[in-house]
């Protein structure tokens, strides 16, 4: 239906869509013509997020006092179901008296304990069968599976802009592979991080990735004597002893070492 | 706010429960006056909150910030479970659908995204108060109502263009006035 919508009609059709009022074939055909087409549509962008207004219009009304206690409850005994795949359970880091990465890390995925599970989870997520893949990228991601089959570790790291594994190659480096990367304007790049105990951060790498590949960056230092690893979007590669702009840029993290 | 945001979402991804509990401490309120206008009935209203929440936690992973805020969503989520609610007696979207249209309702611009950053409740209401009666009456029974464009036509007895046409020059009109309201000086408001 999306490639018989006109430019016209989606405009036409915009402020209806932003409002809710479209059947669901008319509201989707809407939504795939403006993540896909180039040309501006002004006025239908305009319209988009007027819901907002509307529903803030509304004098607000205060739950009453159990809901907060009711919703918790049932959350405790609803699975996620990403989380709920993985072997080992959450665990809180122990505490430390640092800045950002305490912040952003109040629970994170600990080093995973079966690693023919980690395997599972891991190919599963990037939704790849290695048996099929060329080339390189066939070979670098070979190496990956092959590391957590061989009993290296693999931690996850995720944010707002992808998901994907750190293994530790140990020896030999480490390796990230990331799928659903956000593609980049052509002025910036993604660089990788290495953090200690202390919060002292260290430039390992940077990448682009690709826009319909998962990424497979091979770094050079393993994780040993590392606890956090991170992403962060770039202007240029920068080695600093405090991660840029602090927390602004930072599109992925996660827990390393055991 | 984006970035808070955003780092929320997050934290909610990793399975922290008390990430959850502060986004519902930011919104409860919101929420349950959008599901109170829709289904009039304190308790369904709560109930109606209690599972957008629980519902935000078990699909986070499908929330992306790049398309709009968490905000918006939640409040698309509990917005459309609320009139799939008042729908049970009549045609309607299932739970499935008005979940998966919540996803296709987030986008946002920054002209509303600062206009409900600056503006409380009772300047949102004025805006409004400023729309002829046909266009606002055609904005509240489509977004408080659930009801299609071509569902309004019928209700008020006028062609579908019509209807939908109430509803473009409807958002316009508000547009322009908040942009107006936004200009003035002093014009900062406090949420209600």
């Amino acid at each position: 239906m999306s490639e018989q919508m006109s430019h016209e009609l989606v405009d036409e059709l915009a402020a209806a869509f932003a409002l809710g009022a479209l059947d669901a074939d008319e509201a989707r055909a809407v939504a795939e013509h403006l993540a896909s087409c180039q040309e501006p549509h002004d006025e239908a962008r305009a319209a988009l997020g007027a819901s907002l207004a509307l529903a803030m219009s509304l004098e607000r009304v205060e739950p009453s006092a159990g809901l907060r206690d009711r919703l918790m409850q049932t959350v405790e005994r609803t699975p996620q179901p990403w989380l709920a795949a993985a072997p080992a359970p959450l665990q809180e880091r122990p505490a430390r008296a640092r800045g950002w990465r305490d912040r952003l890390l109040p629970r994170l995925m600990v080093p995973l304990a079966a690693v023919a599970a980690v395997a599972v989870i891991a190919l599963g997520v990037l939704n790849l069968n290695l048996q099929s893949q060329l080339a390189d990228r066939d070979r670098a991601l070979r190496a990956v599976a092959d590391a957590i089959a061989s009993g290296q570790a693999a931690f996850r790291v995720e944010g707002q802009d992808g998901r994907g594994y750190v293994v530790d190659t140990a020896g030999s480096g480490s390796t990230l592979v990331v799928a659903d990367l956000t593609s980049l304007p052509a002025d910036k790049l993604y660089e990788l991080w290495l953090l200690d105990a202390a919060g002292t951060p260290v430039a390992v790498g940077t990448f682009r990735p690709s826009a319909t590949e998962p990424a497979v960056v091979h770094v050079e230092k393993d994780l040993t004597g590392y606890t956090t690893f991170a992403v962060t979007v770039e202007s240029q590669r920068v080695d600093s002893p405090t991660l840029p702009n602090g927390a602004d840029s930072l599109v992925m993290v996660g827990a390393v070492g055991s | 706010m984006p970035h808070e945001e955003a780092l929320l979402a997050q934290r909610i991804q990793t399975g922290d429960r008390e990430a959850l509990g502060e986004l519902y401490d930011q919104y409860a309120s919101v929420a349950l006056a959008v599901a109170l206008r829709i289904v009039a009935d304190r308790g369904q209203a709560e109930d109606l909150v209690h599972d957008s929440f629980v519902t935000v936690w078990e699909k986070i992973d499908r929330y992306d910030s790049a398309r709009g805020s968490l905000r918006s969503w939640v409040l698309t989520i509990v917005r459309n479970r609320s009139i799939d609610r008042v729908r049970a007696t009549r045609p309607g979207i299932e739970i499935g659908e008005a979940d998966a249209q919540s996803l296709l309702q987030t986008d946002t611009n920054p002209t509303w995204d600062a206009a409900v950053a600056r503006l409380g409740s009772a300047e949102l209401r004025a805006a409004m108060a400023t729309l002829p009666d046909e266009q606002r009456e055609a904005i509240e029974l489509a977004y408080f109502g659930g009801h299609t464009y071509r569902e309004i036509a019928g209700i008020k007895g006028i062609a579908e263009g019509t209807a939908n046409g109430r509803l473009r020059l409807g958002l316009a009109k508000l547009r322009s006035s908040l942009r107006l309201t936004d200009a003035a000086p002093g014009s900062g408001g406090t949420d209600q």
